[in-house]
């Protein structure tokens, strides 16, 4: 049997990591060059109103005659900055709760799952709309607040979950008997262990934070101008979309691009963090 | 003087339905004891009481002559450096995610002792009959029975002066499990053994004394000669003319 | 004619062998052990010969069970025979029992498996008392209550009779039993081996018997194969195997089996 667990286990090739790392290495140059150069003022109106794509304007213009190019560019820094913050904030919250519940006493644990389960059933949207509207106003950091909030009550129940198994393992009793305390168990052998499907899932939330900014942003709750993000940008090709699609097409091509990336990248990651995944001498 | 006492203990998840009945076990320094029962028998619960991982319902646990204080941080930190555990199952009792030195050395960094831990992990690794160069490699690259030696490689790091092992041997292939019995009977040499198993041909082999349990209850407890040649309890009959034999 | 015959078997997974040019063959009444230690393909050997092998696992050389050849069959006719000639008997009973439902409903499907291959109908109180009489025969204590529990209600011991109970439903020719007592007792071992010592012996069933344990396998079968790494390294009557081992191998497992006993004997 030993011999079909070994074919399950057979080392997948890097080939996801380096798509991965191309893919978010591509936005994360954009987001930094357009600190320093874009081909247009974002602001100006440089051309025609909504302009097919051409040399002058690779993704055409809006209906302002703004550049579009330049307001994706601008967008990918803010969907890096929303999607990274939104689940480390997520994490944050989300693992130490989970962990908690998952160590705590029976009465507790419940009390917890209980919870994490209606807020979980709550869309994440409606929970961050609350915590934005609980702040007085709308900016970059309440809209990652409240995407992070939101996303933390599935990660808490995930690493509850998770956190459980682990500690059901032998190695966790040795540890005990050779005196290790919960803070380390918790930091040498159960977050080591659940790392690996908690990262796919960050990688999964990252693309939901990006998207959820989106519609925060159409609701006038999110990122405020002159930040061009993309579910901005998306919104208002809405109108247009029978007439200028490229208005809705290259924000949602930038948008797929990076998180089809971050989540190969975090499964490649994974592979090679994982040492029953390599191959042995 | 014993090392370790049990002295009436009892232990139970229900009040109806005790695990352990007024329990008493006196454990001699340098003795290598058998705990032998079936499932049911609460062995497993024993153990972990010596363990200090649960509490006793009634009765009193001593080590050295002082009472078993689980909740005295100072006072497990300094019983754990001197009692020590092998698990049954090598393949969950190592933690997949760290190397040999890192699992290892846990007893030595969570107990803080000092000392070139490198130099202690090789020789516990040397003792227990493996290669000392093995310290950057994962639990995955081993058999069953090499892992077995890493756990106990990690269990005796720290020189414990008592050994607990769990059906240590039990998930090993026979030509593995007697080159383990024959480890830790050199082992026992040095350090009281406590080892609890189900295994009557295993603990004859490997332990002086022993202690049958029957769901809670202690039926019988005496040297492993006399009982084996002279079993009082019925139960005792039992257990050993269930165990199969080669043919003559 | 043999019941089952294994000719040259050979296993491969990504071209790596993983049983390589193993004979064996068990008549009607027979009882063959397989002993091995992990990784030695004895599992596999047996769910090679009733065409249970995952996917990944290519066989080739030649398996004839109940005189059909298993090797490149299709499902359909590999469930017939599964159905009539060979029945499995696992490690686990846990596992190979369903946590859902009722004793009583999971033996009384394999007999109803079997009703309609014979041609009749089998239901309401004849099924009942077809699965109650069945849960006797394995010596079950209160076959009635048995038949009303869940797996997780009944011992250890009890779910693996039930498993065997389910396994003698489809009246097999021979029983597959794959370390069918490791997860037990020894107590509850020694009970479920004269279980299916007593039921192969008034059944005239064939008897292949997978383990690791030298001496529980001295208790059951006549005829001995011994595996290492997927070759059979020794094979005969287990009075000759296990008296005067040829193979060093099989003279370390021998060593270590009396050592043990040798042990419980007081003469170490």
């Amino acid at each position: 049997m030993s011999a079909v667990a070994a074919i399950a286990r057979r080392p997948r090739t890097s080939l996801t990591l380096w798509i991965g790392l191309a893919l978010v290495g591509i936005h994360v140059a954009v987001a930094l060059l357009s600190l320093v150069w874009t081909p247009y003022d974002p602001t100006g109106m440089t051309g025609g109103r909504l302009a097919p794509p051409s040399w002058a304007h690779w993704a055409g213009t809006d209906r302002l005659g703004r550049d579009f190019f330049t307001q994706i560019m601008i967008g990918s820094r803010i969907a890096l900055i929303v999607g990274t913050s939104a689940v480390a904030v997520g994490a944050l919250i989300g693992v130490t709760l989970g962990m908690l519940a998952a160590f705590a006493t029976r009465l507790l644990d419940d009390a917890l799952a209980a919870t994490l389960d209606i807020l979980i059933a709550f869309p994440t949207l409606l929970i961050a709309m609350l915590v934005v509207a609980a702040s007085d106003t709308a900016s970059l950091g309440t809209a990652v607040l409240a995407l992070g909030i939101a996303l933390s009550a599935i990660v808490a129940r995930l690493t509850r979950i998770l956190a459980k198994r682990v500690l059901l393992m032998d190695y966790i009793t040795a540890a005990r008997t050779s005196g290790t305390s919960w803070l380390g168990i918790v930091f040498q052998h159960v977050l080591p262990n659940i790392w690996p499907t908690l990262s796919v899932n960050f990688a999964l939330q990252f693309g939901l934070a990006v998207i959820a900014e989106a519609s925060l942003s159409y609701l006038g709750l999110g990122a405020p101008p002159p930040n061009a993000s993309w579910g901005r940008l998306l919104q208002e090709a809405q109108g247009t979309v029978y007439t200028a699609p490229i208005g809705a097409i290259a924000p949602g091509i930038a948008l797929l691009s990076l998180v089809i990336g971050v989540n190969l990248l975090a499964d490649g990651l994974r592979d090679i963090a994982d040492p029953t995944r390599r191959v042995s001498r | 003087m014993s090392l370790i006492s049990v002295d009436r203990v009892s232990f139970g998840y229900s009040r109806d339905r005790l695990v352990l009945n007024e329990v008493s076990v006196e454990i001699r320094a340098g003795a290598s004891i058998g705990l032998v029962g079936e499932s049911g028998s609460g062995k497993t619960t024993l153990l972990r009481l010596l363990l200090g991982l649960t509490r006793p319902d009634s009765g009193q646990i001593r080590f050295d002559g002082a009472a078993l204080e689980t909740r005295n941080g100072s006072f497990m930190r300094d019983y754990r450096r001197q009692v020590q555990a092998v698990f049954q199952d090598p393949y969950s009792s190592l933690d997949p995610r760290q190397n040999v030195l890192g699992i290892v050395s846990e007893p030595l960094r969570s107990l803080r002792i000092a000392g070139d831990r490198r130099a202690m992990v090789e020789a516990a690794l040397v003792s227990v009959g493996l290669e000392p160069g093995i310290l950057g490699r994962y639990p995955h690259e081993f058999s069953g029975g090499q892992r077995q030696r890493i756990a106990i490689a990690r269990a005796i790091v720290a020189r414990p002066r008592l050994l607990l092992a769990d059906e240590a041997v039990s998930a090993l292939d026979l030509s593995t499990r007697i080159r383990i019995v024959e480890l830790l009977k050199q082992l026992a040499a040095d350090m009281t053994l406590v080892f609890v198993s189900h295994d009557l041909g295993v603990v004859a082999a490997l332990c002086d004394e022993m202690v049958i349990l029957e769901k809670g209850r202690i039926v019988e407890a005496g040297a492993t000669r006399r009982i084996l040649a002279d079993p009082q309890h019925q139960y005792t009959r039992k257990l050993l003319g269930s165990v199969p034999r080669m043919p003559a | 004619m043999s019941l089952l015959t294994i000719d040259g078997l050979n296993l491969t997974i990504d071209g790596k062998p993983l049983v390589s040019n193993l004979s064996l063959s068990i008549g009607p009444g027979e009882r063959l052990g397989l002993i091995g230690e992990s990784g030695s393909g004895k599992s596999l050997t047996a769910m090679a010969a009733t065409g249970l092998l995952p996917r990944a696992i290519l066989p080739s050389g030649s398996v004839t069970l109940g005189g059909q050849q298993v090797i490149g069959a299709p499902d359909r006719v590999l469930d017939a025979l599964r159905a009539t000639v060979a029945a499995f008997v696992f490690q686990e009973p846990l596992t190979a029992l369903d946590p859902l439902l009722r004793v009583g409903r999971q033996v009384a499907e394999p007999l109803q498996r079997r009703a309609r291959r014979d041609g009749r109908a089998l239901a309401g109180a004849a099924l009942n008392r077809e699965v109650l009489a069945l849960l006797e025969q394995v010596a079950l204590p209160q076959p009635e209550r048995i038949a009303r529990s869940y797996p997780h209600e009944i011992s250890g011991g009890q779910r693996q009779r039930v498993a065997i109970a389910m396994a003698l439903a489809c009246r097999p020719q021979l029983l597959i039993a794959d370390e069918p007592t490791t997860a037990l007792d020894v107590t509850t071992q020694a009970e479920i081996l004269k279980l299916i010592d007593g039921l192969v012996r008034e059944r005239g069933m064939a008897l292949l018997f997978i383990s690791h344990d030298l001496p529980v396998v001295a208790e059951i079968v006549e005829r001995v194969v011994v595996m290492r790494k997927g070759v059979a390294v020794e094979a005969g009557p287990v009075r000759e195997v296990f008296g005067a081992p040829r193979h060093d191998y099989t003279r370390s497992l021998v060593a270590a089996a009396k050592a043990f006993d040798a042990a419980l004997e007081g003469t170490p």
